[in-house]
Parts: structure tokens; C-alpha cells; sequence
């Protein structure tokens, strides 16, 4: 029998923390918070502590930070519209560099796997690409507005410049650098959810993506490349992807965020009935009709909706929850 | 109304502005006063009736927002305000052009208007491409369909692009001599003002910080505006005059819906209705009309005083430089000339990030003269405004169009054919255009008869209040109620 076994409880926020973020070596992790602060936590001896408060970048909610790869910095996404990069060259955490354009509420950020883009995503339905053009130099290359509706998360595949995006629109999007046109191009459009996408994850070698949404469901699309053995039509030689397991029943409300382990392959999701639940792929199973097997749930994670689940990149069944409840839990899995 | 929407998302050089998520303008409601609540009955139709005690029901009116208030509302920063746009509609075209026949065929002839409408470059080209004539071929027939309407002249707008082109060199001078011997601050670079969708951005989004450095000229449309209302207006014994030009894109529908542009001593707007091409190919379709079947007709010069309008048979030109306008080269020449006395310079372009966004030096003794750059599409109006915020710009002129590849490929102009992609059509526009006999603002007599003899010579308070305008900051207003996790 496998348990999500609860290590430590964080709390030091008087709002809502709307995300967590792990730094690319493991050891510390990021939070932000509806107190317009983000923390940065790392462990003293065998307890995590707050170490450093910054909290004169965003003059509203920051939704969520994320890390470059190199871990030298951290980017964090604000209602007030803007994007902060901050780094220690100073020795301090500050903000070096402020990137505005969305028209309102940035929902979401984050680097691409070698560091040279930086994506952002807004109420305003566009998608934005920047390139990390230099010191403190950052390049707007694509603004995209394939979504119909607020973007609500993006993520970049671990390892290609591949982007791709949730939205109220109900759709997942995949964004690529066009090479012959010289532009970001919406390369997929997933359809499948029957409401609010909410959150998006690729799994370690990026061929798929997990997905939740508001339809209570949890997602797994499968890329089929041109040529595929199973004989799924492409078109423009570009990938299909289809969606080959949907998994229902388990979740009571709205699914916020789901995490998919790049170590083990657990997928965790945080969902709106204050639940995380961690999907184990069974063995052996169809690729093309994988079966998700639900091998624990900790029913009163948190005491309100759970905002984000994320695993440790270093340590194996190392999970990380934040919550309304203005609490930060730090989980162990164990079979 | 779906025709104004949507049509811009059919590009995929997806670099537009787009509309933002709903609208929010409040709007404001005449309610009488009801003792106790209101009954209100729907009827079939959707209209509202409001039910009184006694059982009779009045009409309830319906909210209506117009393109005056879209301006001053910081909710959308579009470049294609899909809102209820009715002033501007090929209907509303249509419907002026039948009153006015009606009326003449009624023998009220003096109460008619005088329907004149200006034709820019971009969307005869767009046109040409489209029905497979030669540039002067698809300006006279559109000459002939706009007669056939029931137009009473049809005219060349190069004469505003001329005027335009003049102002702004001038203008750029005095700016960089002001920064340069009286240390002025904020007056460059100096940002080209022709393109409504960036500045109605920069109105909305950047307000009072960008605002001073975008050019006062007045874009040729306005101009053209001017020049018909109070110049050809009062040469043409002060008739009133519904005045319509034929654009390239529909933000052109917004600049002429600025307050700015309304004169109040002919009680009219400069430009009443703004028509683009696209709506053009529709109303061709629409009356089943291919416009190489038409006859060729002639435009009309009605620019010298006191004389009756000369007819021509179309003769197009094109400016050095960019199919937007060629300002940047013209306001270089300009200004190497004017300020560092160099003459026929050759200007070469160096691409930087994207085709979108090059620039061009002048180069003395290793140092750097002027920096000018041209900037298309969002993106590169992203990076060239936060450039700017943080002290990093080093330009002195930049030529600004919201659309990519600026205004041949403007967001209103026929979209490319089936196997056609927008950069290949819009490349099409760019060599048809090249192939035009190039003309140099200052060889054209008629503007400078019109600024002796109508705006008292050059530099004057007439020009300063003919052809310039402002701009203004739209304040942010967020709503608390339009919040979303």
C-alpha cells in the first residue's frame, strides 16, 4: 500500500500561496503568495526555513515564480500585469529587470529548458516569448493569440523549445519556433477537456503531457511523430497528439495543478476539494491506451482548495503542496 | 458585424493587437422615474418595453456604444475594436450614398451633399493584386465605381501623404535642434504618428510617457481631411461635404472617430466614413461586380482656388522608402541634409531581430549622426517601447506601424488568395508599389500653392493648427469585478 506521508508544514503567508517552485538542484524551493510576497525556503539541518522574504516587486497577487535552469534566476508572474526577473549577482536577491506588455493578470511563467526563452501568459489570452537576450536583456520574439480565452498555464518541454499552454478555452496549445517563417507558430491545439484547463505537465521525455481541468479530469496526450508505427495521420509533418487516457471519477472539483515525477513517473494532482492524488502507471500497459492507477490520496491535504503540487527534481517521491490555506506542506511517497 | 472581427486572426504572421477579453464601458442609461419597480416585457423581436401601471408600454432605448467611446475607454487596446462599429460600415456608406440620390432626384439638389472620397495607395494596390489590374487601371475603375454609388469627385490622397511627409521633416528638425541646443528632454526619438493602432496603444496602455515623443503631424488621412472640409469645402462654395477615404486598415475607422477631428465650424467630422479594401471587395461582391469589367473614370483635382475641378486620368506615384510612407527615408534625407549638410545619402537598411525591425545610421568620422529605424508589429513595438522606458534607446527617429510589414499588409487589406501566404502577398504589394515613378513631396506644385495660398506659407500658426494634433492619456481603470483567478 503506497502513502503520501506528510514531513513538514510551512506557513508564514497571511494569504492564499499560490504556487511552489523547486530550485533545479533541490535543495530550496519558492513560494508566492496572494501578499504580493515570495519566499524562498531551504532546510536547516532537517527542517525547511524561510530565508529570504522579497516583497517589492509586484504591487498585486504574484500567481506564480519559477526558476531558470542554471538556478541563478528566479522569474515571478503578477496580476499587476508584469513579469520580475530577480538575481543574486548583488549578493541579495533584487529585481533586475521588470517585463511588461500583457494587458492585465500574468498567470504564469517559466524558462525554457536551456535557458534562452522565457515564457508568459495572461487574462489578456496571449502568449508571450521572450529571449533572453543578455544581461538583464530581455527580447519580446512572439506574442501569440491563438487562445479564445485567459491562458492559465504553460510549461516548456524538458528538453526541445516546444511550449505549450492551458486556457478557459477549454484547449491545450503547442507553440514551436517556425524556422522556415521565422515565427512562433501554434503548432496543436488539444481538445478533449470540457472546461478550464488548469494546469499542464510533460512527462520526463516530453512525448507526453498531462493535463486537468475543471471537467474533474485528468488528461494523458501522446505525441505520434510523422511516420508513427501505429499509423496515426500527421499533417505538415508536424506531430499529432492524441489524448490516450482520460482518468475520471477520483476527483471531486476542480483539478488546479498536476506534477508528473520525472524520476519515478507519479503524477500528483492538487484539486479544489483540498485533496492531492498521486496516479501510478500500471506496468506494461498499452502505450497507446496507458491504464493510471490511483495509489494514494491524502483526502484533507489542506484545509482549503490545493493551488499546486510539485515533485523534487533531485529526490525521488519528494512532493511539494501549497494551498488557500495559506500553508505549505512538504510530502514524502512512499510504496 | 462579424465582418470587423475575426478578420484580423486570419493572418498567420500573428502579430496583431488583438481586442482584449470583454468590454467595459459603463454606459449610461435615461431612466425615468418610477415609484415602484418597472414591469419589462420582451417582446419577439428582442426589443425592451417598459409596462406602466395603466398597462400602456413605452419602447425601453437600447445602449449603444460608439467609437468615441471606445477611444476613451482604457478596457480594449485593440487595433480592431470588433465593438459595435456603425458609424463607419459600408451600410452606413450605402445608406448616405441613396439619401443623397434621393434627394437630388427630388430636385432638392442644394440640400445633397457633396460626396467626396479620397483613395490612398495601399488599397488600390491591394485591389489591383486582388482583381488583376495594373495600379492606374484599378484606381480609375474604382473612380467609376465610387461615380457609379454616387460619389460627385473622387481624389488621390498623395497630396496629404506629401503634406505629411514635409511636417514631419520639419518637425524632426526642430525637435533635434531643441534637444540639442536647448537640451530639451523628451522630444526624441521622435515616433511616428500616421499609424492609428500604435498610437491608440500608446494612448492606452504607455500613456504620458511615451506620448511625447510620437510626432504631432497629423496622419494624411486627418490631413486629407482638412484639406477637404476647410480647404476644398470653401473653395467649392462651402456645401456641406460627407467626406469618406478608402484605407488600408480599419484603426483608420478609429482616427477618424477622434474627437480631435471634429470641426466645429462645419459641424462635421474631417473624415466621415472610413472604407478599407476588404470592404470593398465585399460591396464588389455584393452588387456582383468584378472591378475589371468597369469603365475607367478620372480623379478629380479640386486643390487650386477659386477654379473648377480639373479631371486626370489616374497617375500614381510612390514615396522613397516604405510602402507605409516612406517616412523614415524621407525625414533622413531630410535631416542629414538640413542638419549636418549631407547630401543624397544612400540609405541602407541593416535587418536586426526580425524583417520587422532595421535601422539605419549616419555615419561621420566613426561617430554616429542619426540612428533612425523602422519598428512593424507588436512585438517589435514591445521592445522598442521598453527600450524606451529604460533609457536603453538610442534612436533618434523610428518609423512605427502596428501591423507587420506596416501598411501594404494592413489589417483591413484583401487577404491573399488560396495557396497564397500573407508574406507573399504582402512582398507582391511591396514590388508593385516599387515599380511606381517615385516623387519627392517637394516637387509637387499643388502643395506648395496650397501652403501659400491657404495655410500663409510654411512654419505658419495655420500649419501648426491645420496639421498637427495631439494625444491624450487614457487612464487605467481597474475593475475589481473583472478579476479572474
Amino acid at each position: 500500500m503506497s502513502t503520501l506521508e506528510l514531513v513538514q508544514t510551512l506557513k508564514k503567508d497571511n494569504g492564499r500561496v499560490w504556487n511552489v517552485s523547486w530550485h533545479p538542484k533541490g535543495e530550496s524551493f519558492a513560494s508566492c503568495s496572494e501578499d504580493k510576497s515570495i519566499r524562498i525556503w531551504a532546510k536547516d539541518g532537517s527542517k525547511y526555513t524561510n530565508k529570504v522574504v522579497l516583497t517589492d516587486g509586484h504591487k498585486r497577487t504574484i500567481r506564480e515564480v519559477a526558476w531558470s535552469p542554471c538556478g541563478d534566476f528566479l522569474a515571478s508572474a503578477s496580476f499587476d500585469a508584469t513579469t520580475c526577473v530577480w538575481d543574486k549577482k548583488n549578493g541579495e536577491f533584487t529585481c533586475n529587470v521588470t517585463l511588461e506588455g500583457h494587458e492585465n493578470e500574468v498567470k504564469s511563467v517559466a524558462y525554457s529548458s536551456n535557458g534562452l526563452h522565457l515564457a508568459t501568459c495572461s487574462r489578456d489570452k496571449s502568449v508571450w516569448v521572450w529571449e533572453v537576450a543578455g544581461e538583464d536583456e530581455y527580447d519580446c520574439v512572439a506574442v501569440l493569440n491563438s487562445h479564445t480565452q485567459d491562458v492559465k498555464k504553460i510549461v516548456w518541454h524538458p528538453s526541445k523549445e516546444i511550449l505549450a499552454s492551458a486556457s478557459y478555452d477549454n484547449t491545450v496549445k503547442l507553440f514551436k519556433d517556425d524556422v522556415a517563417l521565422g515565427e512562433w507558430v501554434n503548432s496543436n491545439t488539444l481538445h478533449g477537456h470540457e472546461s478550464t484547463v488548469w494546469s499542464i505537465d510533460f512527462d520526463a521525455t516530453g512525448e507526453r503531457i498531462a493535463s486537468v481541468s475543471d471537467d474533474k479530469t485528468l488528461k494523458i496526450w501522446k505525441e505520434y511523430p510523422p511516420g508513427n508505427p501505429e499509423g496515426i495521420p500527421t499533417e505538415d509533418k508536424e506531430s499529432a497528439w492524441k489524448c490516450v487516457c482520460t482518468i475520471s471519477g477520483h476527483h471531486m472539483r476542480t483539478i488546479y495543478d498536476v506534477t508528473w515525477c520525472p524520476l519515478t513517473g507519479l503524477i500528483a494532482t492538487a484539486c479544489g476539494d483540498d485533496a492531492i492524488r498521486i496516479f501510478k502507471e500500471e506496468n506494461g500497459c498499452d502505450p497507446n491506451a496507458p491504464t493510471f492507477n490511483l495509489v494514494a490520496t491524502v483526502e484533507r491535504a489542506h484545509s482549503q482548495d490545493v493551488n499546486c503540487v510539485s515533485w523534487n527534481p533531485k529526490t525521488p517521491g519528494l512532493l511539494l503542496s501549497c494551498s488557500d490555506d495559506a500553508e505549505i506542506k512538504v510530502w514524502k511517497f512512499k510504496e | 458585424m462579424s465582418r470587423f472581427s475575426g478578420v484580423l486572426q486570419l493572418t498567420d504572421l500573428d502579430d496583431f493587437i488583438t481586442p482584449s477579453q470583454e468590454c467595459i464601458k459603463p454606459v449610461q442609461i435615461q431612466k425615468t422615474k418610477t415609484s415602484t419597480g418597472a414591469k419589462i416585457r420582451i417582446q419577439e423581436d428582442g426589443d425592451y418595453y417598459q409596462v406602466e401601471e395603466d398597462g400602456s408600454a413605452f419602447k425601453l432605448q437600447k445602449v449603444e456604444i460608439t467609437l468615441s467611446d471606445c477611444l476613451a475607454c482604457s478596457g480594449c487596446i485593440t487595433s480592431a475594436e470588433s465593438v459595435l462599429v456603425t458609424q463607419q460600415s459600408q451600410e452606413e456608406l450605402i445608406r448616405v450614398f441613396e439619401e443623397n440620390k434621393a434627394l437630388k432626384l427630388a430636385g432638392k439638389t442644394s440640400e445633397a451633399k457633396l460626396i467626396i472620397v479620397s483613395i490612398s495607395i495601399q488599397p488600390i494596390l491591394s485591389l489591383a493584386v486582388r482583381y488583376n489590374l495594373t495600379p492606374n487601371e484599378c484606381a480609375a475603375r474604382l473612380a467609376q465605381y465610387f461615380k457609379q454609388l454616387g460619389a460627385d469627385l473622387v481624389v488621390d490622397m498623395t497630396i496629404a501623404d506629401d503634406f505629411a511627409l514635409l511636417e514631419s521633416q520639419r518637425e524632426f528638425v526642430r525637435r533635434y535642434r531643441s534637444t540639442e541646443n536647448d537640451g530639451v528632454k523628451n522630444v526624441l526619438p521622435m515616433l511616428a504618428s500616421s499609424c492609428p493602432g500604435w498610437v491608440c496603444y500608446a494612448e492606452k496602455t504607455h500613456g504620458s510617457y511615451i506620448l511625447p515623443y510620437i510626432s504631432t503631424t497629423k496622419s494624411p488621412q486627418q490631413i486629407m481631411g482638412s484639406i477637404i472640409k476647410h480647404w476644398v469645402g470653401h473653395n467649392l462654395g462651402d456645401r456641406p461635404i460627407y467626406h469618406v477615404t478608402v484605407m488600408p486598415c480599419y484603426d483608420k475607422k478609429l482616427e477618424a472617430a477622434r474627437e480631435d477631428f471634429f470641426d466645429v465650424n462645419t459641424d462635421s467630422r474631417e473624415v466621415d466614413c472610413v472604407i478599407t479594401a476588404i470592404e470593398l471587395e465585399q460591396m464588389l461582391d455584393k452588387d456582383r461586380i468584378s472591378l475589371d469589367s468597369l469603365a475607367e473614370s478620372t480623379f478629380s483635382e479640386p486643390w487650386l482656388i477659386k477654379q473648377e475641378p480639373t479631371e486626370v486620368k489616374p497617375n500614381l506615384t510612390c514615396h522613397l522608402g516604405s510602402g507605409s510612407g516612406g517616412y523614415s527615408d524621407h525625414i533622413f534625407k531630410y535631416a542629414a541634409k538640413e542638419l549636418f549638410g549631407v547630401e543624397g545619402v544612400n540609405l541602407e537598411y541593416k535587418t536586426l531581430r526580425n524583417q520587422d525591425f532595421k535601422e539605419v545610421i549616419l555615419e561621420k568620422d566613426s561617430k554616429v549622426l542619426l540612428r533612425f529605424a523602422i519598428a512593424n508589429g507588436f512585438r517589435n513595438i514591445q521592445n522598442l517601447v521598453q527600450k524606451l522606458k529604460r533609457g536603453k534607446s538610442t534612436y533618434h527617429y523610428v518609423e512605427v506601424m502596428a501591423c507587420p510589414a506596416g501598411c501594404l499588409n494592413g489589417g483591413a487589406q484583401v487577404r491573399p488568395k488560396d495557396g497564397v501566404t500573407v508574406k507573399e502577398l504582402s512582398m507582391q504589394l511591396e514590388k508593385m508599389y516599387e515599380k511606381l515613378p517615385i516623387k519627392s513631396p517637394e516637387e509637387n506644385v499643388l502643395v506648395k500653392d496650397l501652403y501659400e495660398n491657404w495655410l500663409n506659407g510654411q512654419e505658419s500658426d495655420k500649419c501648426q493648427s491645420v496639421l498637427h494634433t495631439q494625444y491624450h492619456e487614457v487612464q487605467k481603470n481597474t475593475n475589481a469585478l473583472n478579476i479572474k483567478w
